[in-house]
C-alpha cells in the first residue's frame, strides 16, 4: 500500500502538485487512522495531506480517479468475462477442486512460476502486483504517445514471462490428463488456461494505456500551467484571456501586498522624544508611554501611455489590468491610449468596473478612433502640446507600444521634452529587442529618452517591470 | 473526542453544523494527528463556524487570534508589560537603594542590578496574547487563527515554530513548552497564498460553497421555522446567482440571512417582486444588485414553474411547516396575481 501511495505522490508531483515528503509520510499516518472501506474517506484522507493548494483539487481528483480505480477493477472485469465466455455448462468450483487434487497427487513435481500460480488461483491482487513489476523493467513509464502501446505491452508480456507461464500451465493439464482426469475437464482447463492468457493480454494493455494517459496528463497540465505565465500575448485565446484575467489578478493582489508591508515597515520610525515626553508629562516625566516617529514615503505618480492598436492589444489588456488593480498604490494615475491620436480615458478608470474600463479603453474610449494607423510621432507631439502639465519630478511615465510608426516622423525631440520633466520613462515593448529598429520600428530613435526599456511578450516579464515600478 | 469519522459528522451535527464526509474526515485527523488544519474557501462558508462547533462538540475553550495586517509578535504571542515594569521600579525605588548600598563603584553597582535582572523580566510581566495562552493552558484547548492570509508573510515564519514544536521561545526566559498541544484551526480566505512550508505543516481543507442538497439541509437545521418548499425554492435561486458573474458571490451567510429575512416578512413563496426587494440581504453591491435584477426571470421562473400545479392549493390552504410564517390569504392572493 505504502508503494502505491509513493506512487501516487509520484504521480501528483510530475503532474505539478508539490508534494513534500513529509506529506506523503503525514498521508501514511493519516491511513493508519482510518478504515480503507470507505473510498472517499481515503480520497479526503489523501487530498488533506498531500494537496495544499485549491486550485490543484481538480487536478488531484482526476488522478485520483485514473490512479486508484480503473487497474484493479479492470483486470476483474477482464478475468470475469473470461469466464464467462466459458460456456454454460463449465464449472469453475467444480474444475478447481479437480485441478487441486490433481495437484496434490503430483505435489513437488511440478514447478510453477509465480504468474502461472496466480492466473490459476486468480488471485488478482498478486497479478496485479506482478504486472506493475513487470511494467517497471519494461520501463513502461517512459511511454510518450500512442504507437508505443504495442511495444510496451509486448515488453512487459516478455518480463511477465506470459509465454513461460502458459506453456508451464499447459504441460500441467498434459501430465493431469496423464493423471488421469477426465479429458472434458481437462479440454475445459486449456480452454480456461487460454482464455485467461487472453485476459492477462489484455490486462496488460490496459495498463499500458493507462500509463500513457497518466503521462498525458501530465503533459497537458504542466503545459497548461506554464502558458499562462509564458505563453506570448499574441497567442492567447479567448479563453486564455479569461482565465488571464484570474491570474493578472493574483499577481495584483501580491504585488499590493508586498507594498503593504514595505509600508509598514518604512513606518516604524525612531522614538518621537518630543512628543513622548509632552504625552508623559501626566507620569511626573517617566515614560510610561512610548511614542515613535512616523515616516512617510511618497507614493509615485503615474502617467500611462497605451497603445491600443491591434497589433498589441492584449498586452495593453493586461497592464491596463494591472493598473486599474493598483491604483491605490498611486496617489495619482492619469491614463491615455493612442493610435494615431491621444486621448485621456482617466475618467473611464474612475466610473467603471474593471472589465468595462479595460474594454472601453482598448476601444478608444470615445476619445480617440482607433481604426488607424499608428503614429507615435503624432502622439507624442499630442501629447506634448496638451498633457505636457501633467508630468513633474514625481511623475513616472509608462509607454506601452511596439513603436512601429508606419515610416512616420518618430519626433522623437517630443519624447525628450517629456524625459526632461519626468522622474522616470519606462517603455514596454512586446517585440524582443533583437527586432528593435528594424523595418518600420522607430525604437532606436526614442531609445535614448527613455531611461528603461524592457521587453514585455508575457505575464512574467509585464508582473516583473511593474513589481518595479512601483517598488 | 471524536471515536470515528461518523462519529464527527454526528456530533457536529449535534451542534448544529451540517457538513460533509470531507469536512469531517479532516476534522478527525487533525485531532488524531495532532496537526493543524488550514481551511480555506470562500467568505461565508461556515470557515469560523467549523472552529467554534469543533470547540464546542470537543468541550475544549477557543481561544481566538484575529489576524490583520500589521499583526507581531507583541500582539500574538506575549509582550512585556513595560508599564507594569516600570511601575514596579517605581515603587521599588528604596529597595533599589538597600541593595545599592554599601556598592562603592560603579561597576558594582551595575553588577548588583544584573543579578536582580530576572525579577524584571519573569512570567510575572509577561502578557500572554492568544498563541501563549493556547499553549499555556491548563486544559486542552482549540485554538482559531482566523483570516491567516491577511497577517503578513513574516507573521506566518513565526508561526512555524510555534506550529511545528508547539512551543515559544523567550529569550529572556528560555523556552516554554505546550502542556497540551491545542487544535488548531487557521482560515483563509484566500487573499494572499500561504507560504509552502507553513502548507506543509498544515493539514489542508477547502469548503466551497455546498450543493443544493446540502445547503438545503444546512438551512433547515439553521432556520428551524422555515418551510421546506420555500427553502429549496431559495436554495435554487441561490445556487443559480453563484453562476452569475458577480463582484461578489453570495454564500451559505447570505443564505441564512435572507431566509431569516423572509421569515420575518412573514413570506410563503418566492415571487419576483419579493426578491427584488429582497436583493440588498444577499447581494452587497450596487452593480451586483442591478446584474441580479436583469437576469431575475430567469433566475426565479424555472423554480416557479415545477412547483406550479401544488403551488396554487397549497398558497392558501395548507399552513406551511413553519410556524412563525402565517401569511394572511390576501396577500397569497395577491401574490399570485403577480405571478401569473
Amino acid at each position: 500500500m505504502e508503494k502505491k501511495i509513493i506512487e501516487f505522490a509520484n504521480l501528483l508531483r510530475k503532474s505539478g502538485i508539490r508534494v513534500s515528503v513529509s506529506e506523503s509520510i503525514d498521508s501514511f499516518l493519516a491511513i493508519d487512522e482510518l478504515s480503507f472501506d470507505d473510498r472517499e474517506v481515503f480520497r479526503d484522507a489523501l487530498r488533506t495531506t498531500m494537496v495544499k493548494r485549491s486550485e490543484d483539487i481538480a487536478g488531484f481528483d482526476q488522478l485520483f480517479d485514473l490512479y486508484w480505480s480503473s487497474f484493479y477493477d479492470g483486470l476483474r472485469n477482464a478475468f470475469d468475462q473470461a469466464q464467462g465466455q466459458m460456456g454454460g455448462e463449465f464449472d469453475l468450483e467444480k474444475l478447481m477442486e479437480a485441478l487441486k487434487q490433481g495437484m496434490q497427487n503430483m505435489q513437488g513435481q511440478m514447478d510453477l512460476s509465480e504468474l502461472a500460480k496466480a492466473l490459476l488461483t486468480q488471485d488478482l491482487s498478486q497479478l496485479e502486483q506482478l504486472i506493475r513489476e513487470a511494467a517497471q523493467s519494461a520501463g513502461t513509464e517512459r511511454i510518450e504517445n500512442m504507437l508505443q502501446i504495442g511495444f510496451f505491452t509486448r515488453r512487459t508480456m516478455e518480463q511477465l514471462d506470459s509465454e513461460g507461464a502458459g506453456k508451464q500451465l499447459r504441460d500441467l493439464a498434459q501430465q493431469l490428463r496423464e493423471g488421469g482426469m477426465a479429458d472434458a475437464q481437462v479440454d475445459a482447463l486449456l480452454d480456461m488456461i487460454e482464455k485467461f492468457l487472453e485476459a492477462l493480454r489484455q490486462s496488460v494493455r490496459n495498463f499500458t494505456e493507462r500509463e500513457l494517459q497518466q503521462r498525458n496528463f501530465d503533459y497537458m497540465e504542466k503545459f497548461r500551467r506554464e502558458s499562462l505565465l509564458e505563453k506570448s500575448f499574441y497567442n492567447l485565446t479567448e479563453d486564455e484571456i479569461k482565465r488571464m484575467r484570474e491570474v493578472v489578478a493574483r499577481l495584483a493582489q501580491r504585488i499590493k501586498n508586498v507594498l503593504t508591508i514595505r509600508k509598514r515597515r518604512l513606518k516604524k520610525g525612531k522614538l518621537d522624544l518630543h512628543t513622548m515626553l509632552r504625552r508623559n508629562a501626566g507620569h511626573g516625566g517617566v515614560p510610561f508611554e512610548l511614542i515613535f516617529k512616523h515616516r512617510k514615503k511618497d507614493r509615485p505618480k503615474l502617467v500611462i501611455l497605451c497603445d491600443v492598436s491591434s497589433s498589441v492589444a492584449n498586452v495593453s489588456r493586461f497592464m491596463l489590468q494591472f493598473m486599474y488593480s493598483l491604483q491605490e498604490c498611486f496617489t495619482k494615475i492619469r491614463c491615455f491610449v493612442f493610435v494615431s491620436e491621444l486621448g485621456e480615458v482617466t475618467p473611464i478608470f474612475k466610473e467603471k468596473d474593471i472589465n468595462g474600463a479595460i474594454e472601453k479603453a482598448l476601444d478608444g474610449g470615445d476619445v480617440i478612433n482607433v481604426y488607424t494607423r499608428s503614429n507615435f510621432g503624432h502622439a507624442f507631439h499630442h501629447f506634448w502640446q496638451n498633457y505636457l502639465s501633467a508630468i513633474d519630478q514625481k511623475t513616472t511615465v509608462l509607454i506601452l507600444g511596439d513603436a512601429r510608426n508606419n515610416y512616420n516622423d518618430p519626433r522623437a525631440w517630443c519624447l525628450r521634452d517629456i524625459t526632461n520633466k519626468a522622474k522616470d520613462v519606462v517603455w514596454l515593448n512586446p517585440e524582443s529587442p533583437s527586432a528593435w529598429g528594424f523595418g518600420d520600428s522607430v525604437m532606436d530613435k526614442y531609445m535614448p529618452y527613455v531611461d528603461v526599456a524592457e521587453e514585455c511578450r508575457n505575464l512574467k516579464q509585464l508582473s516583473k517591470v511593474i513589481d518595479r515600478l512601483v517598488l | 473526542m471524536f471515536a470515528s469519522v461518523d462519529d464527527v459528522i454526528s456530533q457536529l451535527n449535534g451542534q448544529g453544523y451540517v457538513c460533509g464526509k470531507n469536512i469531517a474526515t479532516v476534522v478527525y485527523l487533525a485531532t488524531k494527528l495532532g496537526k493543524p488544519v488550514l481551511v480555506e474557501g470562500p467568505a461565508g462558508v461556515g470557515k469560523t463556524e467549523l472552529a467554534k462547533v469543533i470547540a464546542k462538540a470537543t468541550g475544549r475553550p477557543m481561544i481566538r487570534l484575529q489576524c490583520y495586517e500589521g499583526l507581531d509578535e507583541a500582539k500574538a504571542l506575549y509582550e512585556w508589560e513595560y508599564s507594569k515594569q516600570l511601575l514596579y521600579t517605581q515603587i521599588l525605588k528604596e529597595k533599589f537603594a538597600e541593595a545599592m548600598a554599601g556598592a562603592t563603584t560603579l561597576r558594582d553597582a551595575a553588577d548588583r542590578i544584573g543579578q536582580q535582572d530576572n525579577v524584571f523580566f519573569s512570567e510575572r510581566f509577561i502578557v500572554q496574547r492568544p498563541l501563549l495562552r493556547a499553549i499555556q493552558a491548563e486544559v486542552p484547548s482549540l485554538l482559531l487563527i482566523d483570516e491567516v492570509d491577511k497577517s503578513d508573510p513574516e507573521f506566518e515564519a513565526f508561526l512555524l515554530e510555534v506550529l511545528s514544536d508547539f512551543q515559544v521561545t523567550v529569550p529572556e526566559i528560555g523556552t516554554l513548552e505546550a502542556r497540551h498541544i491545542p487544535i488548531v484551526i487557521l482560515t483563509s480566505n484566500d487573499a494572499r497564498e500561504m507560504s509552502d512550508a507553513l502548507k506543509r505543516r498544515c493539514l489542508h481543507l477547502y469548503i466551497d460553497f455546498p450543493d443544493e442538497a446540502l445547503e438545503t439541509r444546512i438551512l433547515a437545521t439553521k432556520v428551524p421555522g422555515i418551510d421546506v418548499r420555500l427553502a429549496e425554492e431559495l436554495v435554487g435561486v441561490m445556487q443559480r446567482l453563484r453562476k452569475l458573474d458577480l463582484k461578489k458571490t453570495p454564500s451559505i451567510s447570505e443564505t441564512l440571512d435572507w431566509a431569516r429575512a423572509l421569515l420575518a416578512l412573514n413570506a410563503g413563496q418566492l415571487d419576483e417582486g419579493l426578491v427584488r426587494d429582497t436583493l440588498n440581504v444577499i447581494l452587497k453591491y450596487e452593480a451586483d444588485i442591478k446584474k441580479a435584477q436583469s437576469e431575475l426571470g430567469r433566475l426565479i421562473t424555472r423554480k416557479v414553474e415545477a412547483p406550479a400545479p401544488t403551488a396554487a392549493p397549497a398558497g392558501g390552504a395548507a399552513a406551511p411547516l413553519a410556524t412563525a410564517a402565517v401569511a394572511p390569504p390576501q396577500a397569497g392572493a395577491a401574490k399570485k396575481g403577480v405571478l401569473h
